[in-house]
Order: structure tokens, then C-alpha cells, then sequence
């Protein structure tokens, strides 16, 4: 698996802090990723919600293209570390130990990972990026809420894989 | 010309979050299990960048780059939904151990098993969107009806 280079947490949150300052001082739109998962479901359907997601940003498609920018950022991340990119199914020591093996098995628990994500983000209205690093910085009541919301599911899942069920 | 200004910005948002260890998944059970503070360190210290920040754009106004009006702060709204939504993404961020954003930038570093979370979060945004429109269209038809109706009387001359 890619080993990239880790900087301190504080330098990390510099670093995501200043950024996120530096996107809304040039563009004016604060961060936010979720719902340009809206952009790409509205790239193969026409159902109205998505429509309206996009019309709302205007005319450029700026999410669209963000996301795309997105992975670029990590091959760069990559490559700029000692390692270069391995690409592997491994999720790490700790959830490689608490997984099954089999990678169709492995591909179904992160499936629904992703499916309780992208329920989630829309019935809470935006996700780690929108509601925690914009809208906690704009010390803004349901955002905080949100978060605190993010963490205690996080935890409770977590908490049950390495402890209940896998323990 | 501005889309590749975007994805510039989605490339340097990537490589901070990779730097940030973000994209790390061990990182992820640690902060969850209380064993590792990487990622609370680095969501504090954006955190408190961001509180900083925005306390100053909206005492100095500034103008953005792009759009030359006065930058706009507009907080996300409270709904129903807020709260079992945000548990629900949250079990869905301790087991893919990855957010929307970082499962992106995990692609790039050739982190595969992201290409199955990236699934998900697809189906689950497509599964609100096709529910919410079904409500869209059952609930707002009637209403965009009686908005027209309202505009068509105050254009009548009394």
C-alpha cells in the first residue's frame, strides 16, 4: 500500500485550515464536497433533485471539476513520497485485522460504508468538509451539531468492529 | 480556462488532505478508538484557521478573486433530518474509513479499496436524490401551481 508522507497535526490542519480560507478568498464559495456527489449522479440521471443541486451553482460546474482536481492532489501526495504509488486492496493494520479477507467481502462492508455516507451527508445537508471545517469555523449551531453527530456514529462504529464484533 | 483553475484548487485540497494524514486509514480507527489524536489535531487546527478566518472576512468584506461581489457567509441551515442523517454518516465514515473528499484523493495514491466506497457513496446520494424527488414532485407541483396563480393576480390592474 502507498505510503505517503504525514506532517505533524498541527501543520496538517494549517495546512487544511489555510487552504479552505484560500478557496473562499478566491472563488467565494466556502468548502465543501459532498454534494458534488449530486454532480456526478446528475451526470447519468435526469431526476429533478440533481437538476436542482446543479443550478444552484451557478454556471460554472465547479464541483465537477474540484473532484476531479481531487485525485490529482493525491497522485502528487504520492509520488512526492519515498514509496511512489503501490497500488493494493489493503485498508491499513487496523481494518485489514478486523475485515474479512475475501475482497468481495471487503468491497460489500465498504459499499455500505459509502452508501450510509451518501444517505447521511444529504439527509444532514453536508458532510466532514462542509459541516465540520466550514460550518464548525463559522461557528454556526447545526454544523456543530453535525459534527458532534459524525463523531458519535464514527465512534459507535468503530468502537463495535474492534470491540463486539471482531474483538 | 477557469475549469482548470478548479481543478488546481481540488488538487491542492487532495495533496493537504493527504499531508494531513486524511487519507490514512489507520488514522481513522485511531481517532475513532481513542488510541491516535492525528486527525483531531488536524481538525482543530482547521478548525480554528477557519474561525479565525471567517471572523475576519466578515468583519473586512472582502471581495473574491472570481466573483468581484462582497464573499457571502451563508451557514448551513438546521432541518429534521440533521441529526440521524449526521449518525448515519458517521457510521459510514468508521467503516470505509474514508470521508467523501478523502476517498477521492485515496484513488490517486492507488488506495483501491476506495473504488468500492466511491460506489457507495454514489448509490446512497442517488438513492436521497430519486426519494427526494419523488417528494419533490408530489409535494412542490401543487404549490409551484398556486405561486404562478399568485403572480398571475398581482399582474391584474386593480
Amino acid at each position: 500500500m502507498t505510503e505517503v508522507i504525514v506532517w505533524s497535526g498541527w501543520a496538517g490542519g494549517l495546512a487544511v485550515g489555510l487552504y479552505a480560507m484560500f478557496q473562499l478568498l478566491v472563488t467565494g464559495r466556502p468548502l465543501g464536497i459532498s454534494s458534488g456527489y449530486c454532480i456526478l449522479c446528475g451526470c447519468f440521471s435526469r431526476a429533478l433533485f440533481f437538476r436542482l443541486v446543479r443550478e444552484k451553482d451557478g454556471p460554472v460546474n465547479w464541483r465537477f471539476w474540484f473532484m476531479l482536481g481531487l485525485p490529482l492532489g493525491g497522485i502528487v501526495a504520492a509520488v512526492t513520497s519515498p514509496g511512489g504509488i503501490v497500488p493494493s486492496f489493503s485498508l491499513g493494520a487496523f481494518y485489514d485485522a478486523v475485515f474479512p479477507d475475501a475482497l468481495w467481502l471487503k468491497g460489500l462492508v465498504l459499499i455500505a460504508g459509502g452508501f450510509l455516507m451518501g444517505v447521511g451527508a444529504r439527509l444532514a445537508g453536508g458532510c466532514t468538509s462542509g459541516h465540520t471545517i466550514s460550518g464548525v469555523a463559522m461557528l454556526n449551531p447545526p454544523s456543530i451539531l453535525a459534527s458532534v453527530g459524525f463523531f458519535v456514529g464514527g465512534t459507535i462504529m468503530v468502537q463495535l468492529l474492534f470491540h463486539v464484533f471482531f474483538g | 480556462m477557469i475549469q482548470l483553475l478548479y481543478i488546481f484548487l481540488g488538487a491542492l485540497f487532495g495533496f493537504a488532505l493527504s499531508r494531513a494524514g486524511a487519507t490514512t486509514y489507520d488514522y481513522y480507527a485511531g481517532l475513532f478508538l481513542f488510541r491516535d489524536f492525528q486527525l483531531l489535531q488536524v481538525i482543530g487546527t482547521a478548525v480554528g484557521v477557519g474561525v479565525v478566518g471567517f471572523a475576519l472576512v466578515r468583519k473586512f468584506k472582502p471581495r473574491s478573486l472570481l466573483q468581484r461581489t462582497p464573499i457571502q457567509i451563508t451557514p448551513k441551515p438546521y432541518k429534521k433530518t440533521l441529526i440521524p442523517g449526521s449518525l448515519i454518516f458517521g457510521l459510514g465514515w468508521g467503516l470505509a474509513g474514508a470521508c467523501p473528499g478523502t476517498a477521492l484523493v485515496m484513488l490517486g495514491e492507488g488506495k483501491l479499496g476506495v473504488v468500492f466506497t466511491l460506489i457507495g457513496l454514489i448509490l446512497g446520494t442517488y438513492s436521497y436524490g430519486i426519494w427526494e424527488t419523488r417528494k419533490l414532485l408530489k409535494v412542490d407541483v401543487p404549490e409551484f401551481e398556486n405561486v404562478s396563480q399568485d403572480r398571475d393576480k398581482e399582474r391584474v390592474p386593480v
